[in-house]
């Protein structure tokens, strides 16, 4: 039987512009959920809040059972998070930045570390300003992927890379997931999911359209008339809304 | 709290940070307003608070398993940390000052502070404002630091104004004794300026933490 990694109920976060509202979904333990939804749906908002980097006006999040608000020093040591690029101490070596941030993980696995940076390319004595975008995207991934964590959490990896390294990445996503790893990615590039996820959950103007298994999303859409892919469906369903707009 | 420091020690903080502790030394310099150095010192902490900023530190201390309070409390403890090394090393001259040059010709005769008792005092007096009107006015966003460091600055200035002043008014003159180990009052004095800093500093990690986490990475 699978566990429940991350359960989502009712988050709320108002800007003054923009509200995220009632978002609710869960993910289990081995599977790969795409977060999907154009740009301003409301995805950042959704993965900030389950860190804690933002303050939630409403719901609750727990991760493997326990409550994120409570545990929260506990939980991180479980999950791991890589946005699209490394942007904090570009211009520091990357091994000073290994050095200092294995220090926090009880569970740093140094020779794991050595072989995803052996896998990636990596070299420990350039700075993240010196690695391309997608070199500094699999960076990310060191960080994230060297202290076992169970959960990783990533914000539009596969931005700005190119078609080699995306591939590359899905297939590290499918054996993390075939290893027990859950892997939650926000995206826009539907493509990437058709070829890894189990699960979705979309965002349209942020509020839930949907959380389950792709395979089912699809069927249902292509049913209603929305198209056979999942670039097709959200072309689709958001097209409509622009039309409207308009009139 | 310990890796934390460590961080802070080792990738985080500025070399200008630690560089500007040298500045204690001024606590030597006759005819000079030497509690000019405690603001030096904040100087030098506003450095580190620019490479914080400049690095995206806080997101990512905030994104390490730590608690989003930790990010407060880590920045709180190098700020502690460098004017405790401050003060420690002015101490250090100040004791010098007080005993073995006690009798020098130049510090007798200074129209400006002299370093004593009192003189600690308003060193941390200056801490303790540089913390709560500066390292307070940073955590309202994390991100903003020119509206506060002006104001402290502004703040410390009136303090080392008032500092020089008072020795000069008839009744106060023994705030600028070289020779006070023996004043009782000078000690309270010190005393006092010490519990003003603690209490201040104490106020000051519990307003942060409460603003930091009402704000937006």
């Amino acid at each position: 039987m699978m566990d429940t990694v991350l359960k989502v109920e009712g988050l709320c976060k108002k800007y003054p512009k923009f509200t995220l509202a009632d978002i609710s979904f869960g993910m289990q333990s081995g599977r790969i959920m795409g977060l999907i939804g154009r740009n301003g749906a409301g995805k950042t908002t959704t993965i900030k809040s389950i860190l804690n980097l933002i303050h939630k006006d409403g719901g609750s999040i727990q991760y493997f059972g326990k409550d994120l608000q409570s545990c929260e020093q506990e939980i991180k040591q479980q999950i791991g998070y890589a946005a699209g690029t490394v942007d904090y101490y570009k211009k520091q070596k990357i091994r000073k930045i290994l050095d200092i941030t294995s220090t926090f993980y009880e569970n740093w696995d140094e020779e794991a570390c050595r072989r995803y940076m052996q896998l990636f390319s990596l070299d420990e004595d350039k700075t993240p300003s010196e690695l391309s975008e997608g070199m500094k995207v699999k960076f990310s991934l060191v960080l994230a992927l060297s202290h076992g964590a169970k959960l990783l959490i990533l914000d539009e990896p596969t931005s700005g890379l190119d078609p080699i390294s995306r591939a590359e990445l899905l297939d590290i996503f499918t054996l993390l997931a075939k290893r027990g790893v859950s892997v939650l990615f926000s995206t826009h590039i539907t493509s990437d999911l058709d070829k890894c996820a189990d699960d979705i959950t979309y965002i349209k103007k942020g509020r839930l359209q949907y959380s389950g298994k792709l395979s089912d999303f699809i069927a249902q859409s292509s049913a209603a008339g929305l198209g056979g892919t999942l670039e097709d469906i959200m072309i689709n369903s958001e097209k409509e809304t622009f039309d409207e707009g308009l009139a | 709290m310990k890796a934390l420091l460590n961080k802070e020690i080792k990738l985080a903080s500025s070399i200008i940070t630690w560089l500007f502790l040298v500045f204690a030394l001024m606590a030597l310099i006759p005819g000079y307003p030497i509690l000019v150095s405690a603001f030096f010192l904040g100087l030098g902490l506003f450095h580190s608070f620019q490479n914080w900023r400049e690095n995206n530190d806080i997101l990512y201390t905030a994104l390490l398993p730590v608690r989003k309070t930790d990010v407060v409390k880590a920045k709180f403890s190098f700020v502690i940390m460098i004017q405790t090394a401050f003060f420690v090393l002015s101490l250090i001259l100040t004791v010098l000052r007080m005993t073995a040059l006690k009798n020098s010709n130049v510090y007798v005769t200074n129209v400006m502070m002299n370093a004593n008792q009192f003189y600690l005092a308003a060193v941390l007096i200056v801490f303790a404002l540089f913390n709560v009107v500066f390292v307070c006015g940073f955590f309202r966003t994390a991100y903003k630091f020119a509206k506060p460091f002006v104001a402290s600055s502004i703040l410390t200035f009136i303090v080392i104004a008032a500092a020089e002043a008072l020795h000069h008014i008839p009744g106060l003159e023994f705030l600028n004794k070289t020779d006070s180990a023996a004043d009782l009052r000078m000690w309270i004095i010190l005393l006092a300026a010490a519990a003003v800093y603690i209490a201040v500093t104490c106020i000051s990690i519990k307003r942060s933490v409460r603003l930091f986490d009402q704000i937006d990475l």
